[in-house]
């Protein structure tokens, strides 16, 4: 490793973009992420890249989408309301499997809703938000330094797949400065884009980039492509923490920064003599099956702790299957659980 | 009846103390000042463009506002407006509306010359019997002072830092209101909070009371993104009226008039030396900045001239 800095969460991401190779920026204004803006806004001139801010986020994702098209690293970022407007071009860019990274800097909702953290937008990061049968891939970091390392990360997976990856934090990554060690080299790595319109010379039979398939046969068998392209994503590219499960009597599940409330519940309960274990999704989608499938007998019973009414239970009962009870505490609308909260709730359970 | 401050400002204030937009904040004398020409016994309905305005007078239990009011995300004030508009039409006109009641959208420069053009557009065009206010302060302030297409050239913002590689904004801004004047609505005009509000207070009783769709855009100096001293608010709307950065003007059914021609036009640096945000251009060898952003003025206000069917 390199460097070692200390920085805020939002800056980190824009850094870790500008050393994954990425010259391209496209965004609009929203709290609690839009230091990821300013940050391009300087550092893009000087790198002689591209830093646009566009007249809405319908526009930045279509530029996006421009700028994949023709081949380039890209990103975008918003919040919550924002990403909302971006759904109609993210499904386009799915349907014409174009390589881009979007982070959400989550915020409570629905609507307007305010600027404090949340975990409300799973549903909609990992069941698509927008039109039609598409995944993304979802990345959920839990500290800045997993901010840089999974934003790296974001552009090889977009590039190697073709297909939208998500970072998605919250305001409470985004805002917090921690120390964060750079590597002195990035690992970029290189992708096939013989695919990217950017002029045949009159050498080559032209690309096309569409979501558009009129003919009914064609549409299938591309919604099929899609499908194994999916699964196989969900073969290489599921991560996880596993974390204290030899023998717990219950294991947490939680993402982001919710998991690092968990971990020091953990400590805390460990010292009344109550063993819990921690399964931390990193990638949200594909979600981690499996390591519930090998565990789902090993506790008393799971619990889902988030920041929202309950979303990411919902994938943790089905990796389950039944054969434990799952239970959930959530709080809501920017409120963070605090760990008594979440100790008195595995001690209920556990009762 | 002639305008009188006094007698203004002995009208019954609808966007009320303990509020919290910033002190030398150009948002709140606008909207308190175009509140006031409404008629006291009519009823408003308000919407308002996620923004300083909103998230400042209408943060949840609390409201500034004594009408009605509506919040809708960045790009839906108009739309929202519009939809009330239609609503009421039709409660009216099956006898259940009786009160006269008036319609309102505000916005910023970013969500109306950006993200709620669109919307703004559409309302108008339709004709929904309402006014649509842009307070103008030239960026999106309430996230930060990001550029916008209002913003002007060369202006330091987080999203157009000047610096060795850029001198601040790159491009000139748009001009909404000749944009909205070609839509050509009844009533469109431009104005500032100057002298005793008089030209404010006038323009928003004719567009309130003016049937059909209406447009006002408003100069609002912002203390932080200017960087200006708070006191000096009233100042810089002098300023950018008398350096004829922002002229007075009413377009009455496609008429254009000029509602205040300076005798002596100021140079445009008495205007930037006072903000911040064009620090930048006062250092040796940006001179040529400044001559190009009073070159600008001077075509508009020329054009301006043209299109009033007067001579500079």
């Amino acid at each position: 490793m390199g460097e070692k800095l200390l920085m805020k969460g939002n800056e980190v991401i824009a850094e870790a973009a500008l050393r994954a190779g990425c010259k391209h920026y496209f965004g609009y204004p929203i709290t609690p992420q839009t230091e990821i803006a300013h940050y391009m806004a300087k550092k893009m001139p000087e790198v002689d890249g591209v830093f646009v801010q566009a007249e809405s986020e319908v526009a930045a994702i279509n530029m996006v989408y421009g700028a994949a098209a023709a081949g380039a690293r890209v990103l975008t970022s918003s919040s919550s309301p924002g990403i909302s407007l971006k759904q109609e071009g993210i499904s386009y860019i799915a349907g014409a499997e174009l390589p881009c990274v979007i982070v959400n800097i989550v915020r409570c909702g629905p609507g307007l809703g305010g600027i404090l953290p949340a975990q409300c937008d799973y549903f909609q990061a990992v069941k698509g938000g927008g039109h039609g049968d598409y995944k993304m891939v979802v990345l959920a970091p839990s500290s800045v330094q997993e901010l840089y390392e999974l934003t790296v990360d974001a552009f090889n997976i977009a590039d190697k797949y073709r297909i939208v990856t998500m970072i998605m934090g919250d305001g409470i990554l985004g805002q917090m400065m921690e120390a964060v060690e750079f590597r002195n080299q990035e690992e970029i790595i290189p992708a096939d884009k013989s695919w990217a319109t950017t002029g045949t010379e009159m050498k080559r039979d032209n690309n096309m980039v569409t979501s558009i398939y009129i003919n009914p046969e064609m549409l299938e068998k591309h919604n099929q492509k899609l499908q194994a392209k999916y699964k196989q994503i969900e073969e290489n590219e599921t991560r996880v923490e596993v974390y204290n499960c030899e023998n717990p009597d219950i294991i947490i599940t939680a993402f982001g920064t919710v998991a690092r409330i968990v971990k020091n519940v953990i400590k805390t309960a460990e010292k009344e003599g109550i063993k819990i274990g921690l399964i931390r999704p990193i990638s949200l989608w594909p979600f981690p099956t499996q390591e519930f499938e090998k565990y789902a007998e090993v506790p008393k019973a799971f619990l889902s702790v988030e920041l929202n009414a309950g979303q990411m239970v919902e994938d943790v009962k089905l990796a389950v299957n039944g054969k434990r009870p799952v239970h959930f505490y959530g709080r809501m609308g920017g409120m963070i659980p605090s760990q008594q909260e979440i100790l008195d709730k595995v001690k209920e359970i556990l009762k | 009846m002639a305008y009188n401050l006094k007698e203004a400002a002995k009208k019954p204030e609808r966007l009320t103390g303990g509020h919290r937009l910033c002190a030398g904040c150009g948002a709140p004398v606008v909207v308190r000042q175009i509140l006031r020409a409404l008629k006291p016994e009519d009823h408003a309905v308000i919407g308002s463009a996620t923004g300083c305005l909103e998230v400042s007078t209408f943060l949840y239990p609390y409201t500034a506002w004594k009408d009605s009011f509506i919040h809708n995300a960045f790009e839906n004030s108009a739309a929202s407006i519009a939809g009330a508009e239609a609503a009421y039409v039709a409660m009216k006109r099956k006898g259940k509306a009786k009160d006269e009641t008036k319609f309102i959208a505000f916005g910023g420069d970013g969500g109306t010359y950006d993200i709620g053009l669109q919307a703004l557009s559409g309302a108008m065009e339709r004709g929904h019997d309402m006014l649509y206010v842009c307070y103008d302060n030239g960026a999106y302030m309430n996230t930060g002072i990001q550029r916008s297409s209002a913003t002007p050239k060369y202006a330091d913002t987080t999203t157009s830092p000047a610096g060795k590689k850029i001198p601040g904004k790159m491009q000139t801004r748009k001009d909404l209101t000749e944009i909205m004047a070609n839509h050509h609505l009844p009533y469109v005009c431009q104005t500032a909070a100057i002298g005793n509000m008089k030209d404010l207070y006038e323009k928003a009783e004719k567009a309130l009371y003016t049937k059909g769709a209406t447009f006002m855009n408003v100069l609002a100096p912002c203390p932080r993104g200017w960087q200006y001293n708070t006191p000096d608010l009233m100042e810089l709307n002098k300023l950018a009226v008398e350096t004829c950065y922002w002229p007075l003007y009413e377009v009455i059914d496609g008429k254009y008039i000029i509602n205040y021609k300076p005798k002596n036009k100021l140079p445009i640096r008495d205007f930037l030396k006072v903000q911040g945000r064009f620090k930048h251009l006062f250092k040796a060898g940006n001179e040529y900045m400044i001559e190009e952003i009073q070159a600008e003025v001077d075509k508009r206000w020329e054009a301006l001239l043209k299109l009033a069917g007067e001579e500079a």
